[in-house]
């Protein structure tokens, strides 16, 4: 039962900065654009985020600077992607790669720096019920911002005018515009809120779980997010699930070593990216009809369907 | 959003973007470095210095090879339509694949016998990695780009699974790695230089790509299936064949790829081995259209960035990673001025 | 088919060439390694201001360059451990370094590889060792990192209310292995009840990866923590957090646990270093004691790897025993003084013997205590 709670606290405690990233993610995917660069946003986010900390003290602070500078780095990809056609696979890519070296060259001054961070608050009474009290409840500020922001998201998605704007950029933008809305504009603010919502991930990570700044931390957690996307078949409700299931991934092998039990921890590693691909083969079909038009385009580069 | 001066003339003229990206990328890297208070102008001097060294072009020349490898794995599936964001995984399978035949056989044959024996061991692996994608395409309709992406980090942790216990060096202290190749079973180097026989195959691989992609009828089938395969298929074209062919070959030119880095650079697997060649060969085929001898264009810029990068740390003190910004500035500047002149065009 | 036959045809040709060393082929032979020369080069596998190993290692080289203030010394952060390595000190010798220090365990291949090519440089690596015949331009020098791990164990051994200690580290390298068993047997020295529970990150600095593990010890009641981790911050502010005692490893980080400290083992590379530049550009490095597996410890000398100052909590009778195990291993020579137990209860090291420092780093087991289990083993 312990090792049940454990892994359960240890799941929402990683989970949580891939599960700002994928919330991100979705929302760019479902305006119809892929950003590899997620992993590039949350790793500026968790910089910015560590620097502003360190430099004024406040956590809060740093995680805005977080969010606009995951939102600064999405805007360069969508900048390059929607105005200027470039290709939205390799464009991340790119993307990536910047935000892994401006990272490096403006990062090394706050290795090792020592920050104020957020820091976990016991929620009176719900942190007292059992099982779920500890999994929950017992967590730093963004954590609990992240169980606001997955339901808002839905709610944004499927119950707003926003939200259908949104959809229909990625599924049918030539309706959008005969109803005088411009598809382009739609998509630029869900790449850039994408972005901002990975930096978020990103200061969560650095401010709040890790509490320290290391060059490339984020160590791949914006791939799994973007795998996590897919499998989570572009529901942000679901990506919650996912974001779980992945960090029980992460926090099964510590807690089990901590028990005195070994085992391959790459196949624990592997688990996420091999579960997103049997859910890929097992719903192949379903999933490719859930997955938003235009973004089916972007992965087909001919149009066509084998 | 439009750009009204982007249509003028001038700025159309097909060398433009290149003058741009040539003058942009290290104006801005340029200020991002004089931001961190090193001084632009000697740091390039210094970065440019070091290639001119003949050693270090050499190891331009090594690093060319590889990426030169995984640039073609990416330009011959996407002469079919189809997106080969594996590379890395492929890479890596290659070099997985080559070890494991270099382990089973190096206490038992020659030097040059076991070469002999991990070049299609490297490119059955790299292959085989890439047919996994291919198969799920063409079998359930997964999506290439999304199922190589997901196998990259599958081949990654495999290979970290075999190099903490099977394939574990019983001899390195405890260190995750797998026994070193024996010398004789290693790439040889070119006479009085440290560049390794792997230059020849890769540049061997390159003649083989163009002939195939433009004077086989192969080729020309692919085309027509990268083109419209709803047209290909009426045609009479077997479209599947033809996709899980070109998906092979690209894995097989990747898993080339790995077997250069581990028996010419590392003779060892170990981790973060291949940290990045994959993608980076993705985007050299996408700076070159997917067109071979471009991709070789690309992929000698792409290495002598990255081979710059080592000046940075030993003369300006900054860390490795940073020449990353340099890169992706000029892939920025060289992606984002082409496909719109294209589109304009259509 | 066409594809395989040509380079294989190319390969027949090439066969007559060198062999691939992975490094630049070797230069004339000249005078002694390392004499006379003008710089020196450092590489580090992380950043140089880490708070850890890299930074010690990083002050080392500036005492180098405070010493020798004609020498141009020149440095290379976050050098991963494979042919990168290779590249830089193959460039800074091209810059005119003849004297190497490449500092991270992982950094030998590369570092053997550069010290064949290149007979006038000297190269010497931190902390692995050279099995067989010694190149006459290389060496290996460490402290014996274990002995203040030891008295460290002691500490925790006295502190922990539980029973539970906890111990996160990267690889299960011999070095790392013999710290955590050292520590076991220093703190079940003065608490036979003392277990240590150890997990491992697979990486010398993934902050994520050691928050989830720190975590994941003090869920199970662990309530000391130690590691061997590059970058100890994250390790500490989770202990701290939990209100658990840390045990600080390469550098004194005692501000980030003002309650928590205990103590730690923490380096001083800058009198070995000089000593070792001295020799070298003496001209005097081949046959001397640094052309071999270099190793001091309370024993032999002035161990660069000592112990970091104590925290509030912990009480002179622990100090006290932390001095008399001191003292105990300056004479009689080891925390690994016989008889050792591994975790099945064999023994294996017999009852008396002393084993020297090569025994000790060919240790590929768990220590009786230990709870844990040396990956995929």
């Amino acid at each position: 039962m312990s090792l049940v709670i454990d892994v359960a606290t240890g799941a929402v405690r990683g989970g949580t900065s891939i599960l700002f990233v994928a919330l991100g993610e979705t929302i760019a995917e479902r305006a119809g654009v892929v950003n590899l660069g997620a992993e590039g946003s949350m790793l500026t986010g968790a910089l910015a985020a560590y620097a502003v900390t360190a430099e004024t003290g406040d956590p809060l602070l740093g995680a805005a600077a977080g969010a606009a500078a995951g939102a600064l780095l999405a805007l360069v990809h969508a900048v390059l992607v929607l105005s200027r056609g470039a290709n939205q696979l390799a464009n991340g890519l790119v993307v990536l790669f910047l935000g892994l070296g401006l990272t490096s060259l403006f990062g090394a001054a706050y290795v090792g720096r020592s920050i104020t961070t957020f820091e976990p608050y016991a929620v009176p009474l719900l942190s007292d019920i059992p099982v779920l009290g500890p999994v929950l409840f017992d967590h730093d500020p963004l954590t609990y911002a992240s169980y606001l922001v997955a339901p808002a998201m839905w709610w944004l998605l499927y119950r707003s005018r926003w939200g259908l704007a949104l959809r229909a950029a990625g599924e049918r933008p030539e309706v959008l515009r005969t109803y005088g809305r411009s598809p382009l504009l739609v998509r630029y603010l869900a790449v850039v809120a994408g972005g901002l919502l990975a930096g978020i991930g990103g200061a969560q990570l650095s401010t709040a779980y890790a509490n320290a700044w290391f060059e490339n931390m984020t160590a791949g957690r914006g791939f799994i997010a973007v795998s996590l996307v897919i499998f989570a078949a572009w529901h942000p409700l679901r990506a919650v699930a996912g974001a779980y299931l992945f960090g029980a991934a992460l926090a099964l092998s510590p807690a089990l070593q901590a028990r005195g039990i070994g085992l391959n921890q790459f196949v624990l590693d592997a688990l996420p990216y091999l579960v997103t691909l049997i859910a890929l083969v097992v719903l192949g079909r379903r999933r490719g009809n859930t997955a938003p038009e235009s973004l089916a385009k972007v992965f087909d580069m001919t149009g066509r369907s084998t | 959003m439009k750009w009204p001066v982007m249509q003028s003339p001038v700025l159309q003229w097909p060398g433009m973007k290149w003058l741009v990206a040539v003058v942009a990328a290290p104006v801005i890297f340029g200020a991002f470095v004089a931001a961190r208070g090193v001084e632009p102008l000697s740091m390039y001097r210094d970065m440019l210095t070091s290639l001119v060294d003949p050693a270090q072009a050499e190891t331009v020349l090594v690093r060319f090879a590889v990426l030169l490898l995984a640039g073609l794995a990416v330009a011959v599936p996407a002469r079919a339509g189809l997106l080969n964001v594996g590379g890395e995984g492929q890479i890596v399978a290659g070099a997985v694949g080559a070890a494991g035949i270099g382990l089973l056989t190096d206490r038992h044959l020659p030097g040059g016998a076991v070469l002999a024996l991990m070049v299609p061991a490297a490119m059955l692996a790299g292959a085989a990695w890439a047919g996994l994608a291919a198969l799920l395409r063409i079998g359930v309709q997964v999506n290439e780009a999304i199922s190589t992406l997901l196998l990259n980090f599958l081949a990654v942790d495999l290979m970290l699974g075999l190099i903490y216990a099977p394939w574990k060096d019983a001899s390195g202290f405890g260190q995750p790695s797998s026994r070193p190749l024996p010398g004789t079973a290693r790439l040889p180097l070119l006479a009085n230089t440290t560049v390794n026989a792997g230059i020849v195959l890769a540049l061997a691989a390159l003649a083989a790509v163009w002939w195939a992609l433009n004077r086989t009828a192969w080729g020309f089938r692919l085309r027509v299936v990268g083109g419209n395969p709803e047209a290909a298929r009426r045609a009479g074209l077997r479209v599947g064949p033809l996709l899980l062919g070109a998906m092979l070959a690209g894995g097989a030119l990747a898993g080339l790829a790995g077997l250069l880095h581990f028996a010419g650079t590392e003779f060892k697997l170990r981790p973060g081995m291949t940290t990045g060649f994959g993608y980076v060969g993705f985007l050299a085929s996408w700076l070159a259209l997917h067109r071979p001898l471009r991709v070789a264009a690309a992929a000698l810029l792409l290495a002598a960035i990255a081979m710059a990068g080592d000046s940075l740390q030993i003369d300006a003190g900054l860390p490795a990673a940073s020449v990353n910004v340099l890169m992706a500035v000029v892939l920025l500047v060289a992606l984002g001025t082409r496909w719109k002149a294209k589109e304009t065009a259509a | 088919m066409r594809r395989l036959l040509i380079p294989a045809a190319a390969l027949a040709l090439l066969a007559a060439c060198s062999t691939n060393t992975g490094a630049t082929p070797a230069a004339a032979e000249g005078s002694a390694p390392g004499a006379g020369s003008t710089k020196i080069g450092f590489i580090f596998v992380g950043p140089k201001d880490d708070y850890g190993y890299n930074q010690a290692a990083y002050q080392g080289s500036q005492a180098v360059a405070k010493a020798y203030p004609g020498l141009e010394v020149l440095t290379a952060e976050n050098v991963p451990e494979d042919d990168n390595a290779t590249r830089i000190m193959e460039g800074m010798i091209r810059k005119g370094a003849k004297i190497i220090f490449a500092t991270s365990y992982g950094h030998k291949d590369p570092a053997l590889k550069v010290a064949a090519a290149h007979p006038d440089v000297v190269v010497v690596q931190q902390g692995n060792i050279v099995d067989g015949t010694m190149p006459a331009n290389f060496g290996t020098y460490f402290g014996t990192v274990y002995e203040p791990v030891y008295l460290a164990g002691i500490v925790a051994g006295k502190t922990t209310k539980t029973g539970k200690l906890g111990y996160v580290y990267a690889f299960p390298i011999s070095q790392t292995l013999d710290n955590i068993n050292a520590f076991e047997l220093g703190a079940k020295s003065v608490n036979p009840q003392a277990k240590t529970y150890v997990v491992n990150t697979s990486n010398w600095c993934d902050p994520a990866k050691q928050a989830e593990a720190a975590k994941s010890l003090l869920a199970q009641g662990v309530d000391v923590i130690s590691q061997h981790q590059d970058c100890t911050a994250t390790v500490i502010r989770a202990t701290e957090a939990a209100g658990a005692y840390s045990v600080g490893y390469h550098a004194d980080a005692s501000a980030l646990a003002p309650k928590g400290w205990l103590t730690g083992s923490q380096w001083n590379w800058d009198p070995l270093y000089v000593k070792i530049v001295k020799t070298a550009l003496d001209g005097r490095f081949s046959g001397s004691e640094f052309n071999a597996n270099y190793r001091v410890g309370y024993k032999t000398g002035d161990n660069p790897f000592v112990q970091s100052p104590y925290g509030p909590a912990v009480g002179a009778e622990t100090k006290a025993l932390v001095d008399a195990a001191k003292a105990r291993i300056g004479k009689d020579g080891s925390p690994f003084l016989g008889p050792v137990a591994d975790q099945s209860g064999q023994v294996r090291i017999a009852a008396g013997t002393v084993p020297d420092y090569k025994t000790i780093e060919a240790i590929d087991y768990f220590v009786d205590g230990v709870v844990g289990k040396i990956p995929a083993s």
